[in-house]
């Protein structure tokens, strides 16, 4: 059984992802400033889709909701970094007990962390219902937590600006911070699933009820790690809020959900690998197609608005048809040569669809 | 082990007691009463739609049971959920073999040891014992979903062993295999369960199977019990003669 753990091994997939993002930020820091915005931006999605990847690969159970982790981050972050004057300036007619938040002030990597905190926090109080929930009704639950949240933020106008915009957030945000957040993300989504309770979830994810007859506690383990992934989508939205130093509520919707959500399909959402090269290459064509659009491949003559999401959309549909389980479906990235899969025999289909036959010949024989 | 947990388990009875269950007001399993003891192999067979696996289903905890009562020893399993059970030492497989498709071999049978409480190291030992036991090693790191029919079987009682089952429930666990085969693997089976003191229930609708292979049998027909006892006994009996041979002679 050696040969199943050997360090290369256990370090190889989180180190190359590492260096996918290290490339993006060697372009963000050779481009112009509109590329090391575009390679930032990537980044923190990076982080955002680690997060998510933390809770849907290992679960199988896809969420419409953590964007709402990331607004919780974007918003603690603004609480605590934006300057103490400009706070009682923005925030004239606080509740009483809400007061202490203009006076509150944190450096930017103690916002960080907190702005986590905070997320993971709504992901205690939420974990509940994930642990109880499965399939079409989990993914319901996901997006009414985003509809809350995201009414909390634009109705409670007091305290959160509603819909007016969130301003005069510090710039903390550089490329080689989102870098180390991507670094420390992956790897700890990495270490999730190779944990015990990483294992477990996995298999709840292959077979729910073959899980619980194996004593698996799935609702602890979907619970886990709904935690730790509101945590990464919550420093997610902390860098976010400090690299563009302004946001609205609407930035932590729905066009926001399906961006990601086209990421992590594109890549595959079984996969860590998936979403995080799903983040780095939808970004890179979305500049692209923003490009096109504008007319700079066809010499200043731009393309209908909405040209770029159609040509995204349809990008989308075609990996979804040709590899539904996206580009990596369970595979993580690997340049050594791995163990064949299907190492017993050529052709796993045959054998299923001949197994029925099997048993009808056998009624016979032995009946 | 000490002597004196071996003379413990050695004791250790998995029983239900009238246990019954309706589905919309058909009754599956109707105020069947049997136990299973350590080391010992119960058959429960019986035809098709007898109620054989809605039985296993009950003492899993799979269905609870609308009727009885199910103990492990003095311990009330009655209200106990799957996982409760399986915590107390009573594991089922299912018939498709259910394993965890994407996952390896390996994978599978770790998980299942983590799942009945082992910690990593011992689990992982747990693991490479089973898998060394029952002849997985060489497809170890292999998808179980890319097994062979014969090889999902063996991996599925490979996981429900790393559960350290006291009481083994397996659901026609030589399904699809010819007579020999499945006397083969059913007594392999026997051995695995010997070596741990386990109590085995075995669900099997084939009679031939089930006559070397099982110390005691528990005959079903439309969710009832129709005789407990021995092979020889009960082939004789008219009443089998009449539920496995009488439509056919």
């Amino acid at each position: 059984m050696k040969k199943l753990g050997p360090v290369t091994r256990t370090v190889e997939t989180p180190v190359l992802l590492v260096g996918l993002v290290l490339l993006a930020v060697l372009v963000g820091v050779g481009g112009d400033v509109t590329i090391a915005r575009v390679a930032t931006l990537a980044i923190v999605s990076v982080v955002f889709v680690t997060g998510l990847s933390i809770f849907s690969a290992n679960s199988g159970v896809m969420s419409f909701g953590h964007v709402a982790f990331m607004a919780v981050g974007a918003y603690t972050t603004a609480y605590l970094t934006i300057p103490v004057n400009l706070k009682a300036a923005l925030f004239t007619d606080l509740p009483g007990w809400l007061s202490w938040l203009v006076d509150v002030h944190a450096g930017f990597l103690v916002a960080l962390v907190v702005s986590g905190l905070a997320a993971a926090a709504v992901g205690v109080l939420t974990s509940p219902i994930v642990a109880r929930l499965s399939g079409l009704q989990s993914g319901i639950a996901t997006l009414a937590l985003l509809l809350i949240v995201y009414n909390v933020l634009n109705s409670w106008t007091d305290v959160t600006r509603g819909s007016s915009s969130m301003i005069g957030i510090p710039r903390n945000t550089t490329i080689w911070l989102a870098f180390a957040v991507a670094a420390v993300s992956i790897a700890a989504a990495w270490g999730y699933r190779r944990s015990r309770s990483g294992l477990q979830l996995q298999a709840s994810r292959e077979d729910y009820w073959a899980a619980q007859a194996s004593g698996i506690a799935v609702g602890r383990h979907r619970a886990l790690s709904w935690i730790l992934s509101a945590f990464v989508c919550g420093l997610a939205g902390s860098l976010y809020a400090g690299y563009l130093t302004s946001f609205n509520v609407n930035a932590f919707f729905l066009s926001a959900t399906f961006a990601f959500i086209v990421m992590v399909v594109l890549g595959g959402y079984l996969s860590l690998s998936g979403a995080v090269i799903g983040a780095l290459a939808v970004s890179a064509l979305q500049e692209v197609l923003r490009r096109l659009q504008d007319g700079q491949f066809t010499g200043g003559s731009a393309l209908p608005a909405g040209t770029a999401d159609l040509i995204l959309a349809a990008v989308l549909l075609l990996v979804l048809i040709m590899a539904p389980l996206g580009l990596m479906g369970v595979r993580e990235l690997s340049l050594l040569r791995r163990r064949p899969v299907s190492g017993e025999r050529p052709d796993s289909g045959v054998e299923v669809v001949s197994e029925p036959l099997d048993r009808a010949t056998q009624g016979v024989a032995r009946g | 082990m000490t002597d004196a947990a071996q003379l413990s388990r050695r004791s250790s009875v998995l029983r239900m007691a009238g246990g019954g269950i309706h589905f919309d007001g058909v009754k599956a399993v109707d105020g069947v009463t049997l136990e299973v003891r350590s080391g010992e192999v119960l058959g429960l067979i019986g035809p098709n739609g007898s109620g054989k696996t809605s039985t296993l289903n009950l003492l899993s905890g799979m269905l609870r049971a609308t009727s009885g009562r199910i103990h492990l020893d003095d311990h009330d399993l009655t209200r106990s959920s799957m996982r409760q059970r399986v915590q107390r030492g009573v594991v089922r497989t299912f018939q498709s073999g259910r394993v965890f498709g994407r996952l390896t071999v390996a994978e599978n049978v770790e998980a299942a040891a983590l799942g009945a409480g082992s910690r990593r190291g011992p689990a992982r030992r747990l693991r490479d014992e089973i898998i060394d036991e029952l002849s997985l090693g060489e497809v170890a790191a292999t998808r179980a979903d890319s097994l062979t029919a014969g090889r999902i079987r063996t991996t599925a009682i490979a996981r429900a062993l790393a559960a350290r089952p006291r009481f083994l429930l397996l659901d026609e666990p030589a399904a699809g295999q010819n007579e020999a085969e499945a006397v083969e693997l059913i007594t392999s089976i026997r051995g695995f369960a010997r070596r741990r003191d386990c109590g085995v229930l075995l669900v099997e609708h084939d009679m031939s199977v089930v006559m070397g292979t099982c110390d005691r049998l528990h005959v079903l027909d439309s969710g009832r019990t129709v005789i407990e006892g021995e092979p020889a006994t009960v082939r004789k009996d008219p009443r089998v003669i009449e539920i496995y041979f009488g439509k056919r002679h």
